[in-house]
């Protein structure tokens, strides 16, 4: 019941487990496609269970469209968004829409920034056309903006400035990332939103918000006919503007071994590996990005998988050990590894990496049993159904993808394409791409060494 | 939710990293001093608004308010719900989804922290041990026999209850099996040395990291100082000297008792008819522990209003601020409920928010909370601010709710409340997943089955007056607890006790 929101903000980059629909039951969920004459894609399906829906409007602009000097300003947009606009008083759209009982939200991540709102169908007009108003006539008001700021500080003193873990990993990401703004943290440098200024998120506005540079995707008890009139009175008056070209994030190949040591207030010391690998969107061959995912499956595909099973119970090696590995980003990704060892057995990090490195040598020369791969396409075509509950969950995943360039249809395609990858090609990706060149590895220990033991 | 995995393995785990790379940024607000136990009642309620000082505000200028009767309470789900008992004393709940080829089971039991008497951290490593073992199957082998099936378990442990859950396909030869390792797991786990060790040290892990978590830290000191010489007052996590004591007797023990049949509500949702629900619920009421519902919870004695104050190495100091609230049987409930929306239940427009964030930008997180649970459970307040403006947030915390408390909310506000809730109710019954964990809540509260129907009824008929009496009746300024954690400074706290946080036992 709480798990919606969160839903949004971590399936994006972790295991992107696209759940949504088994061949045998897309039927029940007909999904229509149409762009309107200004550019905007609009994706309609149709889910008839509960009298509700969902609107999630996602813009193609995230924290890695942003040059040095202005990291942030997506999301300080974001939070501006819900400031006014020529016809809504600050914050008065969201009153309205609580009023009624909707839930709505905003996320800003690095490649996308996206808003929903979530309510019963015969509400949905309300939320399309202040959608569409905030679309175009956005008011930026100076105060509103400068108290925001002090919100969005005390937002990173939250989320990254107190929580070691948080800051650890903005670190550990500047490093990983040697060429790619993905080493630009989403919230921004707090130097960076000190001098932030409403006429760089005007700028910004006009550059990003355009109709042709969104993708609007509605999933609930709604049909197509309905929804296209809809759509067409609302967004169908905005004008079209020029469109912004998307520049893949791209990584070196294999820049060099990167370390990192870093003394904080945790509690726990941590272990963090980062290998460079593409993307869907930057490979040459994209079967090497299923064979990614499911080499993350054999790791961490659950608690009978290889780390679980080995590093946790076997030998508990580690308190906590895990991989995870997002495929479907805008640019080049990472194969992230993760842990705690484990201190009332004495482990330290330099064992747990060993050990680490231990399971990755034999992948490498060992591919996976049968049994292990039909285990992660078990929970993966499971997924397709499961992930039908919810009606957020299925427009995610649809404007996940629409929004970094893929198309929406390749949720359908998951399977076959994940069966077509054979046990070698996962040794044969982990041989290419897990290898000292392409690491970036954070040892993230207390600041107090002695206390430790 | 630790679907596949032990809930225990994420207590530590770097998950939380992950946020920095993919912000839900906006108000996501911080979750973690709530209590599942009592979910808010028609789901949660997101951000929402209700304006404090803009009371009369004019509707937009949108065309579509032109098209839709807002006062027509929105079109809703029918839901047929069904609830018998088996033999055993199991309470069934079930509703009949045909839609997906999915079935979800949640398994509700008085088997929470507050059962743990002497041993905290009782519960909460029982629950985590249902999957580590049965007579047959070792941890790996059950993870493995569900992930197989694509199969999904979930178990949790809180302070009045403990949950073990099953989602799995309907197709013959997944449900079955799955049924049956589900089965296996809840009624005859077998408790492994091996796995409690490992377990057990997971714990003391979490332990260890919840003292780098400010907002922690705040929240067991609340409920410790709330609730001295009460089941809820200690950490349901446990602390070290008593997970040092535990072994697999007094697991098993507490598993006999509280894992009974009798003690359980089992909540059904998904493709299967009323006879397969049937003959599941036997099955599952046959395979458990027979024995007879745990005793109520007694209601806690009233506290000594203070403000503790714990010195953290931090930026922003966190502030929680609160009393007993009401269980969840309290007919001031709904009355509580839509005031606690108004003041701060309800995000964005809410009181506190409007004060604190949108009009003062101290906090990028505030909220009130009302958590009724089996016997009296807190009302609170919290909000994290660079700790330099914390007299000054305090002071309006204190102001909103005894304005609140003396006036009551406004007409206007009440009405947008009440439509709210309307709304909000089409959107809690949308998926199966929060249909179960309604139907769980109702079970665990011997809730009758009209009782979500019962409860709106409840709050269009209230008044103003209704909502400010019932908050003068139960939050009595008086007894007011408050519990900041943040780094101390001059002036501030003279007359507060001040401890710090770093002297945990170590493991």
């Amino acid at each position: 019941m709480i798990m919606l929101r969160q839903s949004i903000a971590l399936t994006l980059v972790l295991v992107f487990s696209l759940g949504a629909w088994a061949q045998d039951s897309q039927p029940r969920q007909p999904t229509h496609e149409f762009t309107l004459d200004n550019g905007l894609k609009v994706i309609v399906r149709e889910d008839h269970r509960a009298p509700v829906v969902v609107s999630q409007l996602w813009y193609r602009v995230g924290s890695s469209h942003e040059p040095p000097g202005l990291t942030g300003i997506s999301h300080a947009l974001e939070h501006m968004m819900f400031k006014g606009t020529d016809n809504l008083a600050p914050g008065q759209a969201s009153r309205l829409l609580s009023s009624l009982g909707a839930q709505e939200n905003a996320f800003t991540s690095r490649d996308y920034t996206g808003y929903y709102q979530i309510l019963s169908r015969d509400q949905l007009a309300i939320a399309l056309e202040m959608e569409a108003e905030r679309m175009h006539r956005l008011s930026l008001p100076e105060d509103e903006f400068e108290r925001e700021m002090e919100v969005i500080k005390e937002e990173r003193r939250l989320r990254v400035d107190d929580n070691p873990n948080g800051l650890a990993f903005e670190r550990f990401l500047r490093q990983a990332y040697m060429a790619s703004p993905y080493g630009q943290p989403v919230i921004g440098w707090m130097h960076d939103i000190e001098r932030l200024t409403v006429d760089d998120l005007r700028a910004w506005y006009q550059t990003h918000y355009q109709p042709g540079n969104a993708i609007l995707v509605i999933v609930g008890d709604v049909r197509l006919a309905e929804i296209r009139a809809l759509v067409q009175q609302h967004f169908g008056p905005i004008p079209a503007g020029p469109v912004p070209p998307q520049k893949l994030p791209l990584e070196l190949p294999g820049g060099a071994e990167r370390q990192l040591t870093l003394n904080l207030n945790v509690q726990l010391p941590s272990l963090l590996m980062g290998f460079n690998v593409p993307s869907l969107n930057t490979t040459e061959q994209p079967w090497e990005i299923y064979a990614l995912r499911l080499l993350r499956g054999v790791l961490d595909g659950g608690y009978s998988a290889r780390l679980a099973s080995r590093l946790e119970r076997g030998e508990a090696i580690a308190t906590s050990a895990s991989a995870s590995y997002d495929g479907f980003s805008r640019g080049d990704s990472l194969f992230l590894l993760s842990g705690i060892p484990n201190q009332s057995r004495g482990v330290d990090l330099e064992q747990l990496e060993q050990r680490l490195w231990q399971e990755i040598e034999a992948l490498k020369l060992e591919p996976p049993s049968t049994e292990e791969l039909n285990r992660v396409k078990a929970q993966t075509i499971a997924g397709l159904v499961y992930g039908q509950d919810s009606i957020s969950q299925q427009a995610s995943q649809i404007g996940q993808l629409e929004s970094v360039g893929l198309s929406w249809r390749l949720v359908d395609e998951d399977i076959a394409a994940l069966e077509a990858v054979s046990p070698e090609q996962i040794s044969a990706v982990a041989r290419r791409y897990l290898v000292r060149e392409r690491l970036t590895r954070a040892h993230v220990l207390p600041n107090n060494p002695e206390e430790v033991r | 939710m630790a679907r596949f995995q032990s809930p225990l393995r994420w207590l530590v785990t770097l998950a939380a990293l992950l946020l920095v790379l993919a912000l839900a940024l906006r108000p996501s607000l911080e979750r973690s001093i709530s209590e599942p136990e009592a979910p808010a009642q028609p789901s949660t309620p997101e951000l929402t608004e209700a304006p404090s000082s803009i009371d009369e505000e004019p509707l937009p200028k949108l065309r579509s308010l032109a098209e839709v009767d807002l006062d027509q309470a929105p079109a809703r789900r029918q839901l047929d719900l069904q609830h018998w008992t088996t033999v055993q004393g199991a309470r069934v709940y079930f509703m009949r989804a045909d839609e997906l080829p999915m079935l979800d089971v949640r398994l509700t039991f008085a088997a929470g922290a507050s059962r743990d008497e002497h041993l905290p951290g009782l519960a909460t490593l029982t629950n985590a041990m249902l999957n580590e073992g049965t007579g047959e199957r070792d941890a790996g082998s059950i993870a493995a026999g569900f992930e197989q099936l694509g199969a999904e378990f979930e178990n949790s442990a809180h302070r009045d209850m403990a949950i073990a859950g099953l989602r799995s396909l309907t197709a013959e030869d997944k449900l079955t099996p799955a049924l049956e390792l589900f089965t296996a797991v809840v009624a005859r786990p077998s408790f492994p040395e091996e796995a409690l060790e490992r377990l057990r040290d997971q714990m003391l892990a979490g332990l260890r990291f919840r003292l780098q978590r400010p907002s922690a830290l705040a929240s067991e000191a609340f409920w410790t100082d709330l609730y001295p010489a009460h089941p809820y007052g200690t950490l349901p996590q446990g602390q070290a000297e008593s997970l040092v004591q535990i072994d697999r007797e007094q697991l098993r023990e507490f598993h006999q008792r509280y894992y009974s049949a009798g003690n359980a509500v089992i909540a059904l949702v998904g493709a299967i008819d009323r006879e397969q629900a049937e003959r599941i619920a036997r099955r599952i009421a046959e395979a458990l522990p027979q024995g007879r519902a745990a005793s109520p919870i007694a209601d806690p004695f009233p506290i000594e209003p203070g403000h503790r104050h714990i010195d953290f190495d931090s930026q922003q100091t966190h502030i929680l601020l609160g009393q007993h609230g009401i269980s969840r049987n309290d007919p001031d409930y709904a009355a509580l409920y839509v005031g606690n929306q108004i003041l701060g239940g309800s995000g964005f427009g809410s009181r506190l928010m409007e004060q604190i964030r949108e009009t003062r930008g101290l906090s990028y997180s505030v909220s009130s909370s009302l958590v009724p649970m089996q016997a009296k459970g807190p009302f609170m307040i919290s909000m994290q601010t660079r700790a330099d403006q914390v007299e000054l947030a305090l002071e309006v915390i204190h102001d909103s709710l005894d304005q609140f408390i003396e006036i009551g909310p406004s007409e206007a506000e009440l009405q947008r409340t009440k439509r709210q809730i309307m709304g909000e109710f089409a959107l809690s019954t949308a998926s199966n997943a929060a249909i179960v964990g309604q139907l769980g809540m109702l079970g665990f509260y011997d809730l009758p089955l009209n009782h979500l129907q019962l409860f709106l009824e409840r709050v269009q008929a209230l008044s103003v007056e209704d909502v400010r009496a019932a908050f003068a009746r139960h939050f009595d300024p008086e007894n007011r607890l408050v519990v900041t954690v943040g780094p101390t400074h001059n002036e501030a706290h003279t007359e507060t006790q001040t401890e710090t946080a770093e002297q945990e036992p170590d493991a």
